[in-house]
């Protein structure tokens, strides 16, 4: 549904009042579009070309938006070509209208003109999910990358240069508060829905415009590449070729696809974090070591699975969502609790001693030294590595011939691999001075 | 009643002229070829289908809607068998629908095997056992059984049905169908009877109850390769637990036949390879528990200035009667709670330290030793430097 339009009318000024609008000469379309898509926040930066003729002299220009969700505030006019000889002299948002605005432009040439039309709307966003299918053995793993753009706008961009923004960007106000306000500065008296919704005119429009794409895309033989290029602290993903979203619908391109990328079955045990779960992790890194490491990962949806016995199928593991990877960044792809992988950890012995007395006779400080066993065990046939933490808090230190990683001040990390169907123990003894027997 | 509501829709559209006007041409509904469900998570049904597409040269678009099926559409992947050089250009998803739409470029037109994975709501499962005892209670038949509801709106016909493990089924169930198949069979698998006692669950003197105290009986069951099991997790489940029995003839003249009777259930909890499962299925009142604390007195008192006291130990000692009055031994396991810091001075008997607070001390009863002839328990112990606040568990 095209609800932005644009009337280049001309202004005659020694004849009629000011505030006509009269002989609309053409409706121009718009040549090309671009649409720039951020995902940290509902903003997309639309950017349009159209052959519009001016006259010699003083030209209006209205541009409307009706049902859609541009900010009013942000639609800029610019030539480019003759762009010496065309100046905007004001731009006016009439009153009683809603969602309109009339750029006079005082043109020093008769004829054609190629201009660019910028604004920002709300209501389209894209976002990434993953497609993680792990070997058998858990050892190497096929990533597929896909990028999804929902059309919510009210207007369908046809045959868009889509690009999508990775990063992290600041807004004052919200686009889409801007948008309800119809004209700058205009309270937000009508509260304005997202555009009404034309079911069946738009269902059968979408589809015909779907048939469309595809007539677009009947060169193609394959998926779309996806360009991704460093841009300051953003990378921008621009998706090869042009493409139509039409108002209502989302579509999904494959952005990349890597084989073999090593990965590990790693489990984490950390009851403050986890409770008394194991909780599986496939863990790799975006580098190129990794067959990735070209450009950070937007976050996103992530769907792991594990290859079957035979014939290529699959077993569903989890779902979960990672955070934004930077190049050279670990992925840890949390995959819920796996009880085939257990961590038991047992206080065998708890003790206090060293009571220390005031001069009142009062207990005011003792040491408890705990004897803590840690069973963990693999049920599942393939090596797996389990990273169990133990935080602690006062005065404490522990013995233990285990090894392990002092993390900080208050955690202990202690790494083991185990092979398939191994159980392993491990034991540390804490000691902790309470009262006055701290010192620290 | 037969449910369609899962179907592709191939529309290939002309190619001849790039107008608007796109048609469609051809317009297919193909049938699964085939079905393979996926029960290996304990949450979710993966299933994945194969349907054979026919395509046009060019891009083709492959409308997949659901109707009455509860799919999650974020997870649905489409994937391309065998080599092939057709492409999934993208997915459009419509506004409203269950549905979308897969452009998929064919540089001729054929057949192609597409592979539709997605996952299933509705379609639940439930892992149910039973298992029959041999008389002496040392082994059992045990034999697993999956029920599958099909409440996910959709027929699935000759599905392979797999949990993970072993050989999947080929199966047909219609939505609104309950099937349920024997997935494993094992014999002779050993198992460990004990009674158990706990002293902060029984009381300790049954002479002043009004009823007769029954000790629960668990059967111990190691999910192990030794044990004829451990080929992979045993999901949770409803156990049902019978014992052979010799039926006695219903008429003069007929012979005693094989027969069983049901003796309890528990559920039994995951369990991993090499894990052992307790299964709690009643109570056995053949054997009696008499606990008593002989001795409990503090020594080593600390006082403050005001002559309060602050710090003791204590030394403790315990004594248990056991009867059993079974024909049989009994293997029985006493679990004892000792908060704080305690050293054990002495026992009658091996204890098994399971924590720092708690003990246990396994026993095996002589047949019928009831009376005079019972077992005796004892143990001294010493809590030290307690304060009155020590903790009970960890």
């Amino acid at each position: 549904m095209k609800r932005v339009a644009l009337f280049l009318s001309l202004f005659l000024a020694l004849v009629v009042p000011a505030s006509a609008r009269l002989n609309v000469v053409s409706l121009p379309g718009r040549d090309t579009v671009q649409l720039t898509i951020y995902n940290s926040v509902d903003l997309t930066l639309v950017k349009e070309t159209r052959h519009l003729t001016f006259r010699k002299g003083l030209n209006k220009l209205e541009f409307s938006w009706a049902n859609t969700l541009i900010d009013p505030t942000s639609v800029e006019f610019r030539p480019l070509t003759s762009a010496d000889k065309i100046e905007v002299v004001d731009v006016s948002f009439p009153p009683r209208v809603a969602n309109t605005l009339e750029w006079r432009i005082q043109s020093e040439i008769a004829g054609e003109v190629v201009v660019e039309i910028r604004y920002f709307t709300s209501g389209l966003k894209w976002s990434a999910d993953y497609v993680v299918e792990a070997s058998g053995d858990e050892k190497t793993a096929k990533l597929s990358g896909n990028v999804r753009v929902t059309n919510n706008s009210g207007e369908d961009y046809e045959n868009a240069q889509i690009r999508l923004l990775v990063g992290t960007i600041k807004l004052v106000e919200e686009i889409a508060i801007l948008a309800q306000q119809g004209r700058p500065g205009q309270p937000t008296a009508i509260p304005m829905s997202a555009p009404a919704p034309m079911l069946e005119a738009r269902r059968s429009l979408g589809r015909a415009m779907a048939a469309g794409v595809a007539l677009a895309e009947d060169r193609m033989e394959k998926a779309k590449e996806i360009v991704k290029e460093e841009l300051s602290e953003y990378f921008l993903f621009t998706i090869e070729g042009r493409d139509t979203v039409p108002n209502g619908w989302s579509k999904r391109l494959p952005s990349f696809q890597a084989a073999g990328v090593p990965i590990e079955s790693l489990y984490k045990f950390e009851k403050e974090r986890f409770g008394v779960n194991v909780v599986r992790h496939y863990k790799f890194k975006n580098d190129t070591r990794s067959k990735l490491g070209e450009v950070p990962l937007p976050d996103g949806e992530v769907k792991a699975f594990r290859q079957a016995e035979k014939d290529g199928l699959l077993h569903f593991v989890g779902a979960t969502r990672v955070k934004y990877i930077p190049v050279n960044e670990d992925i840890e792809l949390v995959l819920g609790p796996d009880p085939e992988v257990l961590v038991r950890p047992v206080m065998t012995n708890w003790e206090k001693t060293d009571l220390r007395f005031n001069n009142d006779g009062r207990v005011i400080g003792s040491t408890l030294k705990e004897t803590w066993e840690f069973t963990v065990q693999n049920s599942r046939a393939i090596d797996v590595t389990v990273d169990i933490r133990r935080n602690f808090a006062g005065d404490w230190s522990i013995e233990t011939t285990a090894a392990n990683d002092k993390m900080d001040n208050a955690k202990v990390k202690f790494l083991r691999t185990l092979k398939p169907r191994e159980k392993q123990t491990f034991t540390y003894e804490l000691i902790r001075r309470t009262g006055a027997n701290a010192t620290r | 009643m037969k449910f369609r509501q899962l179907a592709p829709v191939v529309a290939a559209v002309c190619l001849a002229a790039f107008s608007a006007e796109a048609r469609v041409k051809l317009v297919a509904l193909p049938d699964r070829a085939r079905t393979v469900v996926s029960l290996a998570h304990p949450d979710f049904t993966l299933v994945e289908e194969e349907r054979v597409i026919p395509l046009q040269k060019g891009v083709n678009q492959i409308d997949f809607a659901w109707r009455g099926v509860s799919i999650d559409p974020d997870t649905i992947q489409v994937r391309i068998i065998g080599n092939t050089n057709v492409a999934v250009l993208n997915t459009s998803f419509p506004p409203n629908e269950n549905a979308l739409v897969w452009s998929v470029n064919s540089p001729a037109a054929k057949e192609e095997r597409f592979r539709i994975s997605y996952l299933l709501q509705g379609l639940t499962r439930e892992v149910v056992y039973k298992a029959v005892a041999d008389p002496d209670e040392r082994s059992l038949s045990l034999r697993s059984y999956l029920r599958l509801r099909n409440d996910s709106g959709e027929d699935l016909s000759d599905a392979e049905v797999g949990l993970g493990h072993g050989a999947a089924f080929k199966k047909s169930i219609a939505h609104e169908e309950v099937l349920e198949m024997q997935f494993a069979k094992n014999d002779a698998v050993p198992i460990r009877k004990l009674l158990t006692w706990d002293s902060k669950a029984q009381p300790w003197d049954p002479e002043y109850q009004k009823n007769v105290i029954g000790l629960p009986l668990v059967y111990v069951i190691t999910n192990g390769a030794p044990q004829k099991l451990g080929a992979y997790t045993l999901a949770p489940g409803k156990a049902r637990i019978f014992l052979k029995t010799k039926d006695q003839p219903a008429a003069a003249g007929e012979q005693v036949s094989d027969g069983v009777a049901f003796t309890g259930e528990d559920m039994l909890g995951l369990t991993p390879v090499d894990r052992e499962a307790r299964l709690n299925i009643g109570q056995s009142r053949d054997v009696k528990v008499t606990q008593r604390q002989t001795k409990n007195d503090r020594t080593n008192i600390r006082r403050d200035r005001n002559n309060q006291e602050v710090l003791w130990d204590t030394d403790e000692e315990f004594r248990l009667e056991i009867e059993n009055f079974k024909k049989q031994p009994v293997d029985l396991v006493i679990t004892q709670h000792i908060p704080g810091y305690w050293k054990m001075v002495q026992t009658s008997h091996p204890i098994v330290k399971k924590d720092a607070f708690t003990f246990e001390i396994p026993l095996v009863l002589v047949k019928e030793t009831g009376g005079t002839n019972k077992t005796v328990v004892t143990f001294k112990l010493q809590r030290l430097n307690i304060e009155g606040n020590e903790p009970q568990n960890y």
